[in-house]
């Protein structure tokens, strides 16, 4: 046991030194840039919904792409899993109606019941199950890496490729239509980045936690900032932050105490602290300084134009400008 | 009673339970909710599995929690019910995460507590299930009417005079109760299956919005209790099982009424191009989402 209490009188720089930490380190900075990038639109769109039932929706595919390739076929089984599954939510979300949400429910558990049915075929089930449910930051290969941020890369492009027409149906959905852009392309090429995004987080992460790198600096970021410009780099900085930090506090844990400690949590965890952080401090000053502007946003737009979760949308305006 | 029986039982029960909480969850919308609050409840499970209590219980507390919490959260300006919902889904699963990987083979039952096991629920889950689904059958019977007012006609429900708190409280408490009750069969991640599934079936092929429980609690029951048997039939897991099968009544539901509809749907496609308003919704669909979105 002496070399593991040797690592644990390291500092930080060294901690991050070790290949294994580095790696996971730069996984977690790439999922952050990606994510903030993403991320903003999922926020503007409404589509957390979306983004939770295309979550699911990878995991029948993790269980067959390892089923036929092993750890190699994680990657392209989830890609082609989460690009129908992205699809499919496009067509839900456009087709509409009060059922659009419930549709989406039964959806992503349908296909998560597949991918359990599935796992329970074969041998191993729990161990496997869990893997694929909770991640594995810290034993991110090298290859695993690249594959990650080429698949990240792929969904940052789609994203700037596309951000005019997507702006424009995100603040002014009728506007957008009128003017001669096709919604349901815009609506698709979205979808599929944030597919893409999920493929990305979902090895390191876990199936479900990759939820949070979707939501969660977004809209902590549209609780700090008022300003479109910073938006994004808040939504950058906050996940990279918390990586950071949970990468080293799992690292002390586990090496300095001997627990075992699923890194990928304890990042999620304290994300949703810095959010919690940032609504307290807005709701503090929020009760302080009353609103004085309050801009028509996305929100708005939002619900003339999709309808699924609308009823779920904040009954106050935004403010985003 | 063998473990089979009780495990039909319980399936039966959570059936006609989606008749009320699930036709909830589909008329206000609350998918989203009933998605996070089930997948949120997973590190109670982990706790009292620790100490050695009741894991319903654990849930069932923890759930109240986050109900909580999401009320706040829906409160921060500029906030909406779906951020709510994404962030406290990420921070009980993340939690449970952290709980059941700090403590490895202390007996946590994670795969039980996410994906359920319907064989191995006990007799006081199943009299629990029972419990919620007689109470939220008096108190939706009391309270119907003027839940289906707020629902479809929100504003004229607050200019009649009447409470929104109420309402709020009936139907979270109504839609919590069901999820918690559900988790022992179904587990976290498919918990809602067996309550949103067999209503938004049921919506589909409802004439009429009465028709949606009755029909709802038939596709619950039939569901659960194929799946189960399916489950045993092909050695597949029973929760995943259950899912499956109320997923593919959902999609037969869609194709029935495709066919059932089709001449009528394709001659309005086909009639150019629509105001983006209506889109090919018929009359009283655009007047109901437009009630609940007021």
């Amino acid at each position: 046991m002496t070399p593991i209490h040797a690592l644990a009188d390291f500092g930080p720089a060294e901690v991050f030194a070790l290949p294994f930490m580095w790696r996971a380190l730069l996984t977690v900075a790439v999922l952050a840039v990606a994510a903030g990038v993403v991320g903003l639109f999922v926020s503007f769109r409404e589509l957390e919904f979306v983004s939770d039932g295309l979550v699911h929706a990878v995991f029948p595919g993790l269980v067959v792409g390892s089923a036929i390739g092993g750890a190699a076929g994680l990657l392209p089984g989830a890609a082609i899993a989460a690009i129908l599954a992205a699809v499919l939510f496009t067509v839900i979300e456009r087709r509409g109606g009060i059922g659009a949400d419930a549709a989406i429910a039964v959806v992503l558990t349908g296909l998560f019941s597949l991918g359990v049915v599935l796992v329970s075929r074969q041998e191993g089930y729990v161990s496997q199950l869990q893997e694929l449910l909770f991640g594995r930051l810290l034993t991110v290969s090298a290859a695993e890496l690249w594959q990650i941020a080429i698949v990240a890369t792929a969904a940052v492009l789609i994203v700037l490729v596309t951000r005019r027409a997507q702006l424009y149906r995100a603040f002014d959905a009728a506007g957008a239509e009128a003017a001669g852009l096709r919604p349901f392309a815009a609506d698709l090429q979205l979808g599929i980045a944030v597919a893409l995004l999920v493929v990305a987080g979902v090895q390191a992460l876990g199936v479900l936690m990759v939820i949070a790198l979707l939501t969660v600096p977004m809209a902590a970021a549209r609780l700090i900032t008022r300003g479109f410009a910073l938006l994004i780099p808040i939504a950058i900085l906050l996940p990279l932050v918390a990586g950071v930090a949970g990468l080293w506090l799992s690292f002390e844990w586990s090496v300095g105490s001997g627990a075992t400690v699923s890194p990928g949590a304890v990042v999620v965890l304290l994300l949703v602290a810095l959010y919690g952080a940032a609504a307290v401090v807005r709701l503090v000053g929020g009760a302080r300084s009353p609103r004085r502007t309050q801009a028509a946003g996305p929100a708005d737009a939002g619900l003339a134009g999709v309808g699924a979760g609308a009823a779920d949308a904040s009954p106050e305006p935004e403010e985003c400008r | 009673m063998s473990y089979f029986a009780l495990a039909a039982l319980e399936l039966t029960l959570l059936g006609l339970l989606s008749g009320l909480a699930g036709t909830l969850i589909v008329l206000r919308r609350r998918s989203f909710f009933a998605v996070a609050l089930s997948h949120a409840t997973f590190p109670g499970g982990v706790v009292f599995a620790l100490v050695g209590w009741n894991l319903l219980l654990g849930q069932a507390l923890f759930a109240g929690v986050l109900v909580v919490l999401m009320t706040l959260l829906s409160r921060v300006p500029g906030q909406g019910r779906q951020v709510a919902s994404g962030v406290v889904l990420s921070f009980g699963f993340a939690l449970g995460t952290l709980l059941a990987s700090l403590n490895p083979g202390l007996g946590v039952p994670v795969e039980a507590l996410l994906v359920g096991s319907p064989l191995a629920v006990a007799p006081t889950d199943v009299a629990a299930t029972g419990a919620v689904l007689v109470v939220a059958l008096a108190i939706l019977v009391l309270s119907w009417r003027r839940i289906l007012f707020h629902t479809f006609d929100p504003i004229g429900f607050a200019a009649s005079g009447f409470r929104v708190w109420p309402v709020e409280l009936v139907v979270t408490g109504v839609i919590a109760a069901s999820v918690v009750v559900a988790m022992p069969a179904v587990g976290a991640i498919l918990g809602v299956a067996v309550i949103v599934g067999p209503a938004a079936a049921a919506r589909v092929l409802a004439p009429w919005l009465e028709w949606i429980p009755p029909i709802s609690a038939v596709i619950g029951v039939s569901g659960g209790l194929i799946g189960l048997w399916a489950s045993r039939e092909f050695g597949i897991a029973a929760g995943g099982s259950v899912g499956l099968v109320i997923t593919a009544m959902f999609l037969l539901a869609l194709l029935a009424r495709a066919v059932l509809s089709g001449r009528v749907g394709r001659r309005a496609r086909r009639s150019g191009p629509v105001p983006a308003t209506v889109k090919g919704r018929t009359t009283a669909e655009v007047r109901d989402a437009a009630a609940a979105e007021a």
